[in-house]
């Protein structure tokens, strides 16, 4: 394992879609990658995003679909206002903002889907930790 | 068991519950109360003393308190019932990790929580332009607070925050102050306090005082409520030793006004005023936002049907339990507003600002909602002479 967190947020249709091809070809994923599988992309908002750092994550992956592919609407527009601001947020904490990208994927992209994944990995093993040290929440019981 | 913990026994005495007289004015007097929630001072005092076994009325109750002070305000009795819902939430956010319903899912939250970082590097003062006039090191500070955060998390609302410190800052120079404005400040942690985070508020509390300390300051110019308050009242509570002066941004403007340093350009129109809990009812700061908006010519204050001590909260607090009573107390804040004849709602707090005009959007209500808002520093700020 490396020493950095990965996490991807992936839209259940295209981006799942790849994942789920790139799996079964057998094809090989950064070790430090954890991947969160949501309905839309448009389900994240920016608190989820920035949880995901508070909680220690080195690097944020939103996986989408192309906007005119979307299943409900406006699913990736609501992914590009929120990873704008969050973005912009990450840069004024010092966190950086190039630890959050977003992809889109069409559903028959699973080398691209992978490539993304292993290009990220590489640029955030070369900027290391995030420099927020993680602070659980104590969570209700 | 609430009913058996001392520290709770200890909270219900230090805070005088016992000397609730069950008259209920609390309750009368409570936005949450008159919105319609199933939510009552008075109850909770009741639950508390006499059927401490109820906990889960004791443990709602305790989150769906505003803080707002109007209860204690009216009590007869001297209770503090603000303070006590302090203490209960830092008990019941230790004991048992509760931490009330997050308002924008806890996204302020984790930012405030990512900043206990020790290790952060903050790029929080590039809205710092040349012609305001700060410094690195001195002994006056301006505390900015979440302002830059606010605006970029805010942006949907159009509410600028940013505004409210570059006006402030303006203020200050033409005060012939040149501020110190800390590139590494946090946030003040007000917001973590509020809601029971007793250990990031204290952590936040001693990186920012460190921070104040390395840079030589003796005073910081706040122009939040919230702000003023954590750091006048709480900081020092945490912060063994604590020497900071603080002093509101209105406080230093009303006497440069009273001593004739500072006059105002005309601004024709009725404006109203929304006092914010936390200046207003707690810190005691009525007098002063009347008399800085009375100096500019032509203005004409109007105020709501609840103002000063009476003033009704903007519906929300330390971005916790925002609910549909928020709202409709939200409402209710904006028609009071709106029916003075106002054309600007001035506040001096920049979270009323945001819930205010947060209320305003909603397309559903019977008739328009809209007020321009602005707050206190900003429009005095634009009207110097």
């Amino acid at each position: 394992m490396g020493a950095i967190n990965l996490l991807g947020i992936a839209c259940n249709w295209s981006p799942f879609a790849c994942y789920n091809a790139a799996g079964q070809a057998g094809m090989e994923l950064p070790p430090s990658f954890r991947l969160m599988r949501v309905m839309c992309i448009g389900r994240i908002n920016q608190a989820l995003i920035l949880r995901a750092f508070e909680y220690g994550a080195d690097g944020v992956i939103l996986l989408e679909c192309f906007d005119e592919d979307c299943r409900y609407g406006p699913g990736p527009e609501v992914g590009h206002t929120n990873v704008e601001r969050v973005r912009r947020l990450l840069h004024f904490l010092g966190i950086g903002q190039e630890r959050l990208l977003e992809k889109a994927f069409a559903a028959n992209e699973k080398e691209a889907l992978v490539r993304a994944l292993w290009e990220f990995s590489e640029q955030i093993e070369e900027l290391g930790p995030n420099p927020a040290k993680p602070r659980q929440e104590r969570v209700a019981s | 068991m609430i009913l058996d913990n001392p520290r709770v026994k200890e909270i219900i005495a230090r805070r005088h519950l016992h000397m609730c007289l069950e008259c209920g004015k609390c309750s009368a007097s409570c936005p949450r109360y008159i919105s319609g929630k199933q939510y009552s001072p008075r109850m909770l005092a009741h639950k508390l003393i006499a059927e401490p076994q109820d906990r889960a009325y004791i443990e709602n109750s305790v989150w769906d308190c505003l803080t707002c002070g109007q209860c204690q305000e009216r009590c007869p009795s001297g209770v503090e019932f603000v303070q006590l819902i302090l203490d209960m939430r830092r008990e019941l956010a230790a004991s048992q990790g509760l931490m009330g319903y997050r308002a924008h899912d806890g996204a302020l939250h984790s930012w405030m929580r990512i900043m206990t970082s020790p290790d952060l590097k903050q790029n929080r003062t590039q809205w710092l332009s040349p012609e305001l006039k700060t410094r690195t090191r001195g002994e006056t500070a301006y505390f900015v607070g979440c302002a830059p955060y606010f605006d970029v998390f805010f942006a949907g609302l159009g509410v600028r925050t940013l505004d409210i410190a570059k006006d402030s800052v303006r203020l200050l120079n033409r005060l012939g102050v040149e501020p110190v404005v800390l590139e590494q400040e946090r946030c003040c942690g007000h917001d973590l306090l509020w809601s029971g985070d007793q250990d990031n508020f204290t952590e936040l509390c001693r990186l920012n005082y460190q921070e104040f300390k390395a840079a030589g300051v003796r005073e910081i110019v706040v122009s939040c409520p919230e702000c003023h308050s954590v750091l006048s009242q709480y900081l020092p509570q945490v912060v063994q030793g604590c020497d900071l002066k603080v002093t509101l941004l209105i406080d230093l403007a009303r006497r440069a006004a009273e001593q004739g340093l500072l006059d105002f350009t005309p601004l024709e129109g009725v404006v109203t005023y929304q006092d914010p809990c936390r200046l207003g009812r707690q810190a005691g700061c009525l007098e002063a936002p009347r008399e800085l908006l009375g100096r500019i010519p032509g203005l004409e204050l109007k105020e709501m049907a609840n103002h000063g001590l009476g003033a009704l909260c903007c519906g929300n607090n330390s971005f916790i339990n925002c609910d549909a009573y928020s709202k409709r107390h939200q409402v209710e804040r904006l028609r009071q507003g709106l029916a003075t004849g106002a054309g600007l709602l001035v506040t001096a707090c920049p979270k009323c600002m945001i819930h205010l005009t947060c209320a305003m959007r909603d397309p559903h209500q019977d008739g328009p909602l809209q007020m321009k808002v602005r707050d206190l520093a900003s429009l005095l700020a634009d009207h110097i002479r």
